[in-house]
């Protein structure tokens, strides 16, 4: 029976990373990641006051890929495994993430990129004061605009349009929001833009991009925006309003107010409940959350292409900066 | 905003009821066992091989779920430590904690998994790691 202990005295490289806003102090026994999570790391900036560790082995015996994922958690402890070689443990109250992987999951940066750093983070996040959001993220000369809606509302074919109409791109599907002493502050990851099979009729740039399928099973484009579409990236941004995507029948566009009560009740139904043992956590995002909630909220009613629905939305924030300017 | 909209999501199965909860009290330990399958709770509770570990003050939680939606591919079984944690995956669908810090037991049991083996073998090779 293979008996493996991630003894921190073998882990010989040792380093500090940022990830979506959260510090990160790395030990692993492999420099070949320690130079693949740096290059994804992220300079400090509005960093949440609380890291984790990640503390990783990698065991050169075993070069198998990355299996189909499954994950499973009790209490403050969850972990996630991705075929026999490749477990992830993660310990909530201690802020920390052990891992054992092949020598194939060591070098593959779009594992580490697009699966691993959100879904650590999506774990870690609420004990370090950081709440993801099931919403997309884009800038506009330093404001942020939150985009939320259910799946297949159109987040991410809205979030290419804008990016491609002069917006900065932070996220499209989760967006990691932290406090701080004057306001909020959302945090992207870098994962790539997951775009539906019918997106390649409004975007020439998915021309010769295929479809995988995804972590939840859904057939789908998996593309990195600045490559594909020539995006700007923004990693952070502080957040100005939330819009809740709603598509409709029938070309058309109408905005009317959203109460706080609502928005609070989609960010809270779009986060994770949490165990009774995590009380500390469940206390400190309920204060982010209710920061998000106090944004300036809309319904964003919409049907018509992406293209349309970019543009009806860049009127709107350029007026909303006016009444905030004026 | 509907009531599915409002819905929280249970990804990772932490929710499962537990109906069968015993408890039981030796001194100034105490071992309570919580699971969804009543013979896993029986066995669990009548088994030393716990009631052992239980030797602190405190006692011992055991959370055992039986995850009939899990997997069940797989026979190898692989234990990762690290400092009080430590984590024994059979196959891709059992895979059991134990805290030591905190004397949790927690766990999901495959359905090809029976709950004889559980204590007799893989509760045992978890904790005497």
């Amino acid at each position: 029976m293979p008996f493996i202990s991630v003894d921190q005295t073998d882990l010989h490289y040792s380093m500090e990373l940022c990830f979506a806003g959260a510090a990160c102090h790395l030990r692993t026994n492999s420099s070949a990641l320690a130079g693949v999570l740096e290059g994804l790391s992220i300079s400090r900036g509005d960093t949440v006051p609380s890291g984790f560790d990640m503390r990783v082995l990698v065991d050169d015996s075993t070069d198998e890929a990355a299996g189909e994922p499954h994950f499973r958690g009790l209490h403050h402890l969850v972990t996630a495994s991705f075929g026999r070689s490749n477990v992830f443990m993660f310990d909530i109250l201690r802020r920390t993430l052990t891992a054992s992987v092949s020598v194939a999951i060591e070098r593959d940066g779009h594992f580490w990129k697009e699966k691993l750093i959100p879904i650590t983070l999506g774990v870690l996040g609420s004990a370090m004061g950081l709440v993801p959001v099931h919403c997309a993220c884009l800038e506009l000369d330093g404001d942020g605009l939150l985009i939320a809606g259910v799946s297949g509302a159109g987040k991410s074919t809205l979030s290419v349009a804008l990016s491609e109409d002069g917006f900065n791109y932070v996220s499209d599907d989760w967006t990691y929001i932290s406090r701080r002493a004057d306001g909020i502050v959302a945090h992207g990851t870098s994962a790539p833009v997951k775009l539906l099979p019918d997106a390649v009729n409004h975007f020439r740039g998915l021309q010769g991009h295929s479809l995988q399928t995804s972590m939840n099973g859904e057939l789908a484009y998996e593309v990195d925006i600045a490559k594909a579409f020539g995006a700007r990236v923004e990693r952070a941004c502080e957040p100005r309003w939330l819009v809740f995507l709603e598509r409709t029948q029938g070309v058309g566009a109408l905005f009317t107010p959203m109460s706080s009560a609502e928005a609070r009740r989609y960010v809270n139904s779009s986060v994770e409940r949490l165990p009774p043992q995590l009380y500390e956590a469940v206390a400190m995002r309920e204060q982010t959350i209710q920061r998000v909630s106090i944004l300036p909220c809309w319904h964003f009613r919409y049907g018509g292409t992406p293209q349309f629905a970019a543009k009806e939305l860049q009127e709107f924030v350029v007026q909303r900066r006016q009444e905030v300017y004026v | 905003m509907t009531q599915e909209q409002c819905r929280h999501p249970d990804l990772l199965r932490r929710f499962v009821p537990t109906p069968y909860v015993f408890s039981i009290c030796d001194g100034p330990n105490r071992l309570l066992v919580e699971s969804n399958d009543l013979e896993i709770a029986l066995r669990v509770r009548r088994a030393g091989v716990v009631h052992r570990q239980s030797n602190r003050a405190g006692g011992m939680v055991c959370k055992l779920i039986r995850d009939m939606a899990g997997p069940v591919e797989g026979s190898e079984m692989t234990i990762v430590s690290d400092g009080p944690l430590r984590v024994l995956y059979l196959g891709r669908g059992t895979l059991l904690f134990h805290d030591d810090e905190r004397s949790e037991l927690l766990g999901f049991i495959a359905r090809d998994v029976k709950a004889e083996e559980l204590v007799s073998s893989l509760i045992p090779a978890l904790l005497d790691a």
